[in-house]
């Protein structure tokens, strides 16, 4: 008997399920892309025969693997045989940890540099580099089978760039040390020099299944079609994702096509879509369909279907005016609209847009709450140990919460084994006795968590700072958040450092959200406010694919609304020139019939 | 899949071993005390699903004792299995935590318990200065058990025996030098946690149990009752229910019982009159409590077993010890096929002293047909028997050396003809070649009769007591049996003694001789060339060998027992050999003759008159304490065993001034004083050259200073 027998599927995503084979899926937005995943996993996990194997399922963050986790564990099929989790978590425990030994750089142990350690090194690096002025932002690069590829436009700082990161990656093996993006290229060169490790994985892996195919990187396609190949059949593929939603191309996301994957990997995809929309109104569909790269059709299913929606697009706002805009659009959302505080989100292309906007709303909206950049003490590090562990500090024992608090002990036990601690006396459910046992009355946040991780090992009789693995990440984790703390402060978020700060991040959303368009993946909310959609920012100026990632990135940001779209383009904001951006052509050039917003 | 090699460091009391297994049945045979039962406990850490947990946490009495100081150094116990493929998908889990992946399949995989300092204990070791002792004795003493933690591993590439790789991965303590690595990538790769080994595969234990019974009368080890409980969960509820209805009425026609009832009202009545009714319970009922649940009235089966023939069926305890052993065994190894049968891809089945639980008569029977597919079997044995009844090759021999214990494979590097030779002398004859503490080679009966009289006539003691077994070949094919004497086999001594059949008459043929006479020298000059050439073969067989080594009788055994100056020890066996008195007159005047033409003759024709055996037999029984061991034999010994222990010299010496004084020789006086001079010996104050010399003076015609003298 299925699991998913009883529950509304339409026959697309039922077939997509039921298919025997690999299936290649494109999934057009709100068509029940996870949901078909959920019950995907579900419905293999219930056909694994064997105890010895396991399905993977490969994720773009760890926020959609907990989701999708918590949501097969409500089914009540036992997910203890599904491994999910991002690439580089799959690259870390499947063959980095197992496999290290056969690598000259991973033998001798190794330890992962994090996004903040990577951005100190590279800082440092770059200092001496003035004329051409090359900064960290410019030593973005990512690997392909061939070696790293640099992401930056301007060919005159290239030289520079090479330089600096060769001593980047000097630095980081001598301190035994790998980045995210050598954890891909290990992970690759392991594979494919060692054919036996893609033969074994495979004996274990009867379905990979990756979800945003499109934002997927080319050496990822490489390391799974290792695997795939391996198996000669044995081990099938279930890809998911949306071409028109490709919008980490210039970081290297590749979307690639069935024939392309089927050709590395040997596999031979169904090639199937899925094309009902059960998000946003028709109007809404209409509008992003404007952006639509690959002729796709899409059908209105939703409940909103046919709401009323009203799409507005503001080119005349100046940039002093912005904030009056954006507090007019809100409230009218919610008293007027009665929209959730909840449903509503403003995107803007980049962070520092965000960080001091989301403050000054704050103080004008003092009655809302908001979840933004700016209202976030610490990195969200999801691979730094005590930003893991700061997840147990930060919530409270209760029911609703309990098992995603012990799915938690359980990853923070794995990763204490994986650092060389011995765990052979610990469980999950007694770190999280021991967790709730600490009772303290500090208010400042950052002391708070560093007395809470201090009670908490020595509860568990561990003294972690003998561990160079945890000592470092610790180290990273408080200086990053201090330097943090700092900087909002001095931007003017003077309780910042509370505690209550702190307990948000990890609470459930409850305010109106900020966020970047490349954060806001697969999310949906009623309404969706975005600024700053300018030529030079959407798409980045350096973006030479500039008109189609445009299309991409509004399409996104449009689909992600169900009923209402507030676009704006506001005037007076001026490059590193002196000239005034213009509204993001692609926006301008779009003929919609749009509404009209009168405060 | 096959383990392959298991190898063992530190642990219990194994120092450094290494132990080479075979598919199919594999033995280990030992002494008691030489450590198969520890051998078989570092196995069940690794594979024994039914090892609680707790148990990989070792402690410090599992270190091995010859280490000083336990602190800073690691136990091993490390696994090797071959015949792994990674073709086959239900092996590939197994093979991710474990294979040892290269550029070709993966052919072997390694699995390891490591207990060793946690990380702190080691960065702080790595960090020291080489050399610097006192900063490493500051650390290890501050070690206890709580600093150490259990680790396993997989895919490991080290050589652990290797006291050189030993060295670079856990530390050199005798220099103060420890490697920089904390994990150092030889010990392989940390098992992954979806991996649980002992769920891979199937893995019985069968203890070597002396109390049957009592395993049968413990619910949690009754191996029915296991069984059982396997079958217990796969009942159809459908066939179930007729009878839990049964047990359901059962327990209401009990407690419906007038009896029962009756008491029942009676516990109420009283309590209210005790308690009065406030107080009193509300309620109160007798109730059959008899369990409706499958497994829980499995528990009330038993086993009955006719032994008899007579139609009598016994429980176990009725049964002979011999029986219940055999039951037990039995359905250890139906549990063991159970198991089996649950889709695993290795099977591995340890017995533990077979001879333990059955007797000898079956042993070999049931080590014949037990041969299960696809299965290892490794067993356990201090008896000869079951040691014939298994191929030498697929053999490790334990062996108690002090403290320790080293490991034996006694077919490492032979080739397949001298391993058929082994093999099958083993099969031939009942020995305990492969159990030896040291082993004397002989060719015949005469000396396998004689020389133990003569030792324990001189010495006081057995050969076994000396540690010495003595093995007749019935041939000179020495070389058979002792090729297993070696570096790379069995390290223990081995002494071949054999006559160099040199002749001693002139066997120059002349014209006077008569037809018997001619043809007797020429075969005894045949006999001295065919000696020659033995010598020449056995002496470069054993050259550069130090485990074996050569010992000749220049003439042939009888001729020189005569000739070490015992001509009246033979003399008083004439009697048993001729009736005719002007023959045993001639004997007697020919065997006291100093002409070894002469007495050798004689001694030969009397010992070739009954044949050597009873010869042999017959001299036994003459021979006193004064008879004087030949030379060859005396040196045999010393090789045996070079160094003899103070308590054992005292023992030989004491039993030598007793046979002085009860034979008269020499005055109480004299006898106390080489008592009392034992007494300083046993205690140390006098040395061995002392008491040699205080021997030599005192009792100079004495046998014991000619072996006093040649002793190291």
């Amino acid at each position: 008997m299925t699991v998913w027998v009883n529950h509304d599927l339409n026959e697309p995503q039922k077939e997509a399920i039921r298919e025997a084979g690999s299936v290649f899926l494109v999934a057009c937005p709100g068509s029940g892309k996870t949901r078909t995943l959920t019950f995907k996993i579900a419905e293999e996990l219930s056909k694994l025969g064997s105890p010895r194997q396991c399905l993977v399922a490969i994720t773009y963050t760890h926020r959609a693997a907990d989701e999708i986790k918590e949501r097969i564990e409500r089914l009540g099929v036992d997910a203890s045989r599904l491994w999910i989790g991002t690439i580089h978590s799959f690259c870390l425990e499947w063959i980095l940890r197992p496999y290290g030994i056969y690598h000259e750089e991973l033998k001798h142990g190794f330890s992962v540099a994090s996004t903040n350690d990577s951005e100190k090194l590279l800082t440092e690096l770059c200092a001496p580099y003035r004329s051409p002025k090359v900064t960290y932002w410019d030593c973005s690069f990512y690997f392909t089978k061939e070696g790293h590829t640099l992401t930056c436009q301007d060919a005159r700082k290239h030289d520079a760039i090479d330089a600096i990161l060769q001593d980047y990656f000097r630095v980081l093996s001598k301190d035994r040390k790998i980045d995210f993006e050598l954890m891909l290229f290990y992970a690759y060169e392991l594979i494919s020099k060692n054919p036996s490790i893609a033969k074994l994985l495979s004996g274990i892996f009867p379905l990979i299944l990756i979800d945003e195919y499109q934002d997927t990187k080319e050496i990822q396609y490489s390391i799974v079609s290792e695997i795939l190949a391996a198996g000669a059949g044995q081990t099938r593929a279930f890809v998911v994702g949306d071409p028109n939603q490709a919008i980490f191309q210039s970081l290297g996301g590749f979307a690639i096509t069935p024939k392309e994957f089927a050709a590395l990997s040997g596999v031979a995809f169904k090639e199937a879509e899925l094309t009902h929309n059960y998000r946003s109104s028709e109007r809404i569909i209409n509008y992003f369909g404007c952006y639509d790269l690959y002729g796709s059709s899409i059908e209105a299913a939703s409940e909103h279907k046919t709401y009323p929606s009203i799409v507005t697009y503001d080119a005349t706002t100046s940039k002093d005016g912005l904030e009056d805009k954006l507090v007019a659009l809100i409230r009218y959302n919610i008293e007027t609209l009665g929209v959730e505080p909840s449903e509503i989100c403003v995107l803007a292309p980049q962070w520092v847009h965000l960080a001091g906007m989301t403050r000054r709303l704050v103080s004008r909206m003092p009655e809302y709450e908001f979840d933004g950049p700016g209202m976030v003490p610490f990195a969200r590090d999801p691979d730094n140990f005590w930003y893991q562990l700061a997840r147990i500090a930060l919530t409270s024992a209760s029911p609703r919460l309990y098992v995603r608090r012990l799915r938690w002990a359980k990853e923070i036990l794995v990763e204490l084994e994986a650092a060389g601690v011995s765990t052979s006396e610990m469980t999950p459910k007694r770190l999280l006795r021991e967790a709730n046992n600490i009772a303290l009355a500090e208010t400042d946040g950052l002391k708070y968590i560093e007395l809470y991780f201090g009670a908490l090992f020595s509860a568990l009789g561990v003294d972690f700072t003998v561990f160079p693995a945890l000592q470092d990440q610790y180290d990273s984790f408080f200086e990053s958040s201090s330097a943090r703390i700092a900087r909002l402060r001095k931007e003017g978020a003077q309780f910042i450092g509370e505690i209550d700060a702190f307990r948000r991040v990890f609470r459930d959303r409850s305010g109106i959200t900020l966020s970047t368009i490349h954060g806001i993946k697969g999310d949906e909310y009623d309404t969706v406010i975005a600024y700053a959609l300018l030529e030079g920012m959407v798409p980045h100026f350096a973006d030479a694919d500039g008109s189609n990632s445009a299309k991409r990135l509004l399409y996104v940001v449009a689909s992600r609304a169900r009923k209402n779209l507030h676009l704006i383009a506001e005037r007076g904001r001026l490059n590193g020139l002196g000239a005034e951006y213009v509204p993001t052509k692609v926006l301008r050039n779009c003929r919609f019939d749009y509404d009209t917003f009168a405060e | 899949m096959h383990i392959s090699k298991i190898s063992l460091v530190n642990y219990r009391n194994f120092a450094n071993a290494k132990l080479i297994f075979n598919k199919g049945i594999n033995t280990v045979i030992g002494e008691n005390g030489s450590g198969k039962t520890n051998l078989f406990r570092a196995i069940r850490l690794l594979l024994d699903d039914n090892l609680l947990r707790s148990a990989h946490r070792l402690d410090e009495k599992d270190f091995h004792r010859g280490l000083e100081h336990w602190q800073g150094h690691w136990i091993i116990i490390n696994i090797e299995f071959q015949e792994v493929s990674q073709d086959e998908a239900i092996q590939s889990l197994f093979l991710h935590g474990t294979g040892s992946v290269g550029t070709d399949a993966v052919s072997k995989a390694t699995y390891n318990l490591i207990f060793r300092p946690k990380n702190d204990v080691r960065r702080r070791l790595s960090e020291l200065i080489a050399g610097d002792n006192d900063g490493m004795s500051a650390i290890l003493s501050g070690i206890s058990i709580e600093d150490y933690e259990t680790v396993f591993t997989g895919r490991s590439e080290a050589d652990f025996n290797d006291p050189a790789t030993y060295a670079e991965i856990v530390g050199d303590f005798k220099n103060a030098k420890f490697g920089k690595e904390l994990d150092h990538p030889a010990i392989g790769s940390r098992v992954p946690v979806m991996l649980s080994v002992s769920k891979e595969i199937s893995f019985t234990f069968v203890q070597a149990l002396r109390d049957v019974i009592a395993e049968f009368q413990n619910n949690r080890t009754n191996p029915l009752l296991n069984l059982l409980k396997r079958k217990s969960g796969e009942i159809d509820p459908v066939t179930f229910l007729p009878i839990t209805e049964k047990v359901k009425d059962l327990n209401d026609a009990i407690e419906g019982l007038d009896d029962v009832q009756t008491v029942r009202s009676d516990i109420v009545g009283t309590i209210k009159e005790a308690a009065g009714e406030a107080y009193s319970p509300s309620s109160l009922s007798i109730r059959s409590d008899l369990s409706d649940e499958a497994d829980k009235l499995f528990q009330s089966l038993k086993l009955f077993v006719g032994e008899t023939g007579n139609g009598y069926e016994g429980a176990v305890h009725e049964l002979s010890l011999g029986g219940a052993n055999l039951i037990y065994l039995t359905l250890k190894l139906l549990e063991f096929k159970y198991q089996k049968a649950n889709q695993s891809f290795a099977n591995f089945l340890l017995i533990e002293e077979p001879e333990a639980h059955i007797h000898t008569h079956i042993q070999k029977t049931l080590f014949d047909r037990l041969n299960f597919a696809d299965t290892q079997i490794i067993y356990s044995t201090h008896s000869t028997h079951i040691s014939e009844a298994s191929n030498v090759e697929n053999m490790n021999i334990l062996s108690k050396v002090g403290e320790g214990c080293e490991t034996y494979q006694p077919t490492t590097g032979l080739d397949p003809i001298d391993i058929g030779n082994i093999q099958r002398y083993l099969d031939a004859v009942r020995s305990n070649l492969l159990f030896a503490k040291s082993v004397m080679l002989v060719e015949g009966d005469a000396e396998e009769l004689l020389i133990p009289t003569l030792v324990k006539k001189v010495l006081g003691m057995t050969l076994d007591e000396l540690g010495i077994s003595l093995i007749n070949i019935r041939s000179t094919g020495f070389q058979n049996v002792a090729v297993l004497f070696h570096d790379d086999r069995i390290k223990k001594r081995c002494a071949i003694v054999t006559d160099l059949d040199a002749t001693f008459f002139d066997t120059t043929p002349a014209a006077a001789d008569d037809d018997a006479l001619s043809k007797f020298k020429a075969r005894c000059a045949s006999a001295q060339t065919k000696g020659l050439a033995r010598k020449a073969a056995l002496d470069s067989f054993s050259h550069g060998n130090p485990w074996v080594e050569c010992f000749y009788a220049p003439h042939t055994f009888e001729v020189d027992f005569v000739g070490a100056r015992n001509a009246d020890q033979i003399v008083g066996a004439i009697a048993s050999v001729y009736k005719d008195p002007a023959t045993i007159a001639k004997a007697k005047t020919e065997l006291e003759s100093k002409d070894i033409a002469v007495f050798g003759k004689r001694a030969l024709l009397m010992a070739n008159y009954e044949g050597k055996g009873w010869f042999a037999i017959a001299l036994g029984n003459r021979i006193d304490h004064q008879v004087i061991i030949p030379d060859y034999i005396v040196e045999a010994i010393h090789f045996l065993r070079p160094v003899l222990s103070t308590e054992v010299w005292f023992h030989i010496l004491s039993f030598r001034v007793a046979c002085i004084e009860k034979s008269g020789l020499s005055t109480p006086d004299v006898i106390q004083g080489a008592r009392n001079a034992l007494a300083s010996f046993r205690s140390g104050e006098m040395d061995l050259a002392a008491i040699k010399a205080l021997m030599l003076v005192t009792f100079t015609s004495d046998p014991i200073n000619r072996i006093l003298d040649k002793a190291g």
